[in-house]
């Protein structure tokens, strides 16, 4: 088992020795809070959000100067009249309106013909690709933000460094550095009325504690750390700041609960999050129906979250990322088909924001992959550099993304 | 095939160089234990020895053979409603419901959907109440059935052949698809389940193959509108509504996912051919009773080639039966699926000594998955000291099993389902159509692994809804705590339980928390421990 995973079983073992006060914990609290300054003054965070199952990039971000996008879906294309105009020639989707406020304060921007370099249209291995961080490889075990964590590890000491929301920990995420999985903060940890949660935790602890190199007993034991520090967080009484409005929805729940652990300062380097739904092979809908639907909830999510930390997003970047696109043609069933290059947006106060980044391939048939979907301009793999370097400031990405060239004049320019 | 009994698990089926390697040869109990874990939902209290008792080969050849009595199972059965509402009928009910729902919607002026429909009064026929019982009878069923290997495969084929519960008209499709379409076939011939499934609508809606028509084609409805009324705009209304072309979902899946695997040696072009040639595939309209319907208008007639191999012109239904039976005897197939089950059954990275075997026995037995299963159990892989008691447990593997150890009997309230919902697996409900993961990897996180403690604890002390553990089956009246634990060690773990947990949980049975009793708290603690995540 790989070092970076010891390293910190010994320190929730570590916890172990103090246990009933909580000195070690209190020590890190401090320690998060008085984190040496990054560009906001409290170190830099990433949020990445996984848009499963294929989002069609051309009814997110309409290209609707293009009479091409018009001419290929008569039923399902975004009318020009309803588009939120970007710059002209591009714009987003009406449910998204919302975001349209952080594009104009230059927080947001958009990429388009970003994808893989491998053809693949299978969801499961195209996200797999893109979590892996090595497409066309099925064989890599671990996910690449794992592995930023693995060689970047001034932060193990805090078992929020990397917090995935949901049940499982995701591919992403998963590999020797620890990750936490949270599907809901205030339903984490040993539950127990009155002294029963002390002794019940104590006692699982310390069933726990003898499988030191096991994966079960140092998921166990990065569970306990962390219960202990949440629970002086205390996120059954979260109040959203600013008067941020978060929309009903699993995601959206989530996003709150990523701005509650920022706020809260318990060291969150990476967060990341779900969200489902895109797969619209029938009846996607225009400016309204499914997809619209799915963006409604997802834009809000994203406004409400950038309300909600306000000038903390000085620190923070969200990045939206999705397996592949769909094809550039409706289908029969008046829905789209798996694709290959999508649109991600970046969004937070260290952004270039307020254009459109990447460069835009077109959608003549000639200029279509396989004639069909919108061609691959950037490799995922540059934005992903781009922001793991210039913004987390990550200084060896030679172990993150094996086998490929790092290369600072491919960087799509996402940050300031 | 039967092996002689009255031999140790280990002695029949380890070679001598690998019985050379074992420090401690496997007891009858601890073979007993092996098998219990892995072909059925773990022990139920006094079966380890009643396995070691009748012989662990003796008892593979009876789970392989699925006859047993099941008249827990029956009784329980009986009391889910839903197992008595045929499909059509179902299909009828959530139609009207549906209807209801919209008028009612209509209706209503300036509420929120989601405010109507907390609104609505949850009637029997309430699609929530009806796939909350849904689920419960899958998870209830692998409490109690006797034949727990065929409630295993059952488990195993539906997430095989993954379909979601959330989609539209699977709302009411999926309990017809799992009683007349996984559960007889789940001990058959491959090739027969893959072609049933292929005849489900609920597979068929699942991955939109009913929304796949060969592009031009027309049903005879819209045909006669047009002849009638020439331009009547509601001809443009239902020809608006209606698929122009195929739909690559379902065929990708089947090669991909169902049957040669992601590298099974398939292209893009095979990929739509096989869409072509399942063209026509459908469903009747839930009025009508939502059985298979072939629509020969929707079917492209035309030649296509698949894998090299020929499907001449002119031929409907026959030729989407052909290209399935092919498939399911091609080399990648049998080693995709070999695959899937060694690692269900043996490890989750499995050898390649498992699969050849299951391979072997493929070939020889033209895909009968009872034949399969069998050489999978033979394996020396299933035996090596290095993987037994190694398995993590998947959430349904791990409430099931608590419910088991601790001889719960489960009612319809639907908390089985709930709790391995919570602890991440909602049964039914996995979107992607590969179903959920088998690795250790993907379950064995932090959060979720606090919440088994909680279940386990929760269970243990009667406080998991209304179901009632039979403590005194596991450890009867009041006893010291070193006896109590090893009661327990005995019972759920063939004294499997290690040394350190042995000691940690006799000193916390020693001195129990105040209002908690010591025999609910030591097994609470020792189904939330290490040693029962695994199996």
């Amino acid at each position: 088992m790989p070092i970076s995973r010891r390293i910190f079983v010994k320190a929730g073992a570590l916890a172990l020795v103090s246990f009933g006060a909580d000195p070690v914990f209190l020590d890190r609290a401090a320690w998060g809070m008085t984190r040496p300054s990054g560009r906001g003054g409290k170190g830099p965070i990433l949020v990445c959000l996984f848009q499963r199952g294929a989002v069609d990039g051309l009814s997110m971000v309409v290209p609707h100067g293009e009479d091409a996008y018009y001419a290929e879906r008569p039923r399902i294309a975004i009318p020009r009249n309803q588009v939120v105009d970007l710059d002209g020639h591009f714009g987003l989707h009406p449910a998204l309106a919302a975001l349209k406020p952080l594009w104009s304060n230059g927080s947001l921007a958009a990429i388009h013909a970003i994808g893989s370099p491998d053809s693949t249209r299978s969801h499961f291995d195209a996200q797999d690709y893109m979590e892996s961080g090595t497409p066309g490889v099925k064989s890599t075990s671990d996910g690449w933000l794992n592995r930023y964590c693995q060689h970047q590890q001034e932060h193990t000491s805090t078992p929020f460094r990397s917090v995935a929301f949901g049940p499982e920990l995701p591919r992403i995420l998963s590999g020797s550095s620890p990750a936490l999985a949270i599907n809901d903060l205030q339903a984490f940890g040993i539950r127990g009325g009155g002294g029963a949660r002390d002794r019940l935790t104590r006692a699982f602890e310390a069933l726990y504690q003898d499988q030191a190199t096991d994966l079960v007993a140092s998921s166990a034991a990065e569970g306990f750390e962390a219960a202990r520090m949440l629970r002086s967080v205390d996120p059954g009484h979260y109040q959203p700041a600013n008067g941020a409005n978060y929309p009903k929805g699993k995601f959206s729940k989530s996003m709150q609960q990523i701005a509650q652990l920022i706020r809260a300062d318990v060291g969150v380097e990476i967060a990341f999050a779900d969200v489902g739904g895109w797969d619209t092979h029938v009846n996607q809908g225009n400016g309204d129906g499914q997809l619209a639907g799915r963006l409604t909830e997802f834009g809000g999510a994203l406004a409400a979250f950038a309300t909600d930390l306000g000038d903390r997003m000085a620190d923070v970047i969200v990045l939206t990322m999705s397996e592949f696109g769909r094809t550039v043609k409706e289908n029969g069933s008046s829905g789209t088909d798996h694709g290959h290059a999508t649109a991600m947006l970046v969004m937070g106060g260290p952004v270039h924001g307020g254009r459109m980044l990447g460069r835009w391939p077109g959608l003549a048939p000639e200029a279509r992959f396989e004639g069909r979907d919108v061609a691959v301009t950037t490799d995922f793999r540059d934005l992903f550099s781009e922001l793991l370097t210039r913004h987390l400031g990550a200084t060896d990405l030679a172990g993150v993304f094996p086998g490929f060239v790092v290369s600072p004049s491919r960087f799509p320019g996402a940050v300031r | 095939m039967r092996l002689p009994l009255g031999l140790t698990a280990a002695f029949i089926f380890g070679s001598s160089s690998l019985a050379a390697q074992q420090p401690a040869p496997m007891t009858a109990r601890d073979s007993a234990l092996h098998v219990l874990n892995r072909l059925a939902y773990g022990p139920r209290p006094g079966e380890i020895d009643s396995v070691a008792r009748i012989g662990v080969t003796r008892w593979i050849d009876a789970q392989v053979g699925a006859a047993l009595p099941e008249p827990a199972l029956d009784a329980a059965e009986r009391q889910f409603d839903l197992l008595r509402i045929s499909p059509s009928e179902l299909a009828k009910r959530a139609v009207e419901m549906e209807k209801q729902r919209r008028e009612a919607k209509k209706m209503a002026t300036g509420t929120g959907d989601d405010d109507q429909r907390r609104k609505g009064a949850r009637g029997p026929d309430d699609p929530r109440r009806l796939a909350e019982q849904f689920q419960e009878l899958a998870a209830t069923r692998a409490v109690l059935a006797e034949n727990q290997l065929r409630e295993v495969m059952i488990d195993f084929w539906t997430n095989h052949f993954n379909v979601v519960l959330t989609k539209g008209a699977d709302r009411y499709l999926l309990p017809g698809y799992i009683e007349t379409t996984i559960r007889p076939h789940a001990m058959g011939k491959f090739s027969d389940l893959l072609v049933a499934v292929a005849h489900s609508p609920a597979m068929l809606f699942y991955l939109d193959n009913v929304r796949s028509v060969a592009p031009g084609s027309e049903p005879p409805a819209l045909t006669r509108a047009r002849m009638r009324r020439f331009q009547n705009p509601r001809v443009d209304s239902m020809r608006a509504k209606l698929p122009t072309g195929i739909n690559e979902n379902y065929a990708r899946e089947i090669l991909e996912l169902h049957t040669l695997g992601v590298d099974g040696g398939y292209t893009q072009q095979d990929v739509i051919n096989t869409a072509q040639i399942l063209t026509g595939w459908s469903m009747e309209r839930p009025e009508k009773g939502v059985g298979f319907e072939f629509h020969d208008w929707a079917h492209d007639p035309g030649e296509k080639l698949v894998l090299g191999v020929r499907f001449p012109s002119g031929h409907g239904e026959d030729e989407g039966e052909r290209l399935l039976r092919m498939l399911a005897d091609n080399p990648a197939t049998m080693h995709h699926v070999s695959a899937k089950l060694c690692a269900r059954f043996v490890s989750d990275q499995p050898s390649d000594g498992c699969v050849d075997d299951a391979v072997r026995a493929w070939q020889q037995s033209k895909g009968d998955i009872r034949k399969i299963l069998l050489a999978i159990f033979r394996s020396p892989d299933f035996w090596a000291p290095s993987g037994v008691g190694h398995k993590f447990k998947t959430p349904l593997e791990f409430v099931v099993s608590s419910a088991r150890a601790v001889g719960a009997i489960p009612d319809t309230a639907p908390i089985l389902a709930q709790t391995v919902a919570r602890l991440g697996q909602p049964l039914f409900m996995q979107a992607s159509p590969a179903g959920y993961p088998e690795a250790q990897g993907e379950w064995a996180n932090s959060g979720a692994l606090l919440d088994r403690m909680n279940v386990a604890t929760a269970l243990a002390s009667g406080r998991l809804g209304s179901l009632m553990p039979r403590l005194d089956l596991l450890a009867p009246g009041v006893m010291l705590p070193a006896d109590l634990v090893s009661a327990i060690s005995a019972r759920l773990f063939a004294n499997g339980l290690s040394a350190h947990s042995v000691e940690v949980i006799t000193r916390e049975a020693g001195d129990p928390p105040p209002g908690t009793d010591a025999r609910a708290y030591a097994i609470g603690l020792a189904l939330g421990g290490p040693e029962f995540q695994r199996q």
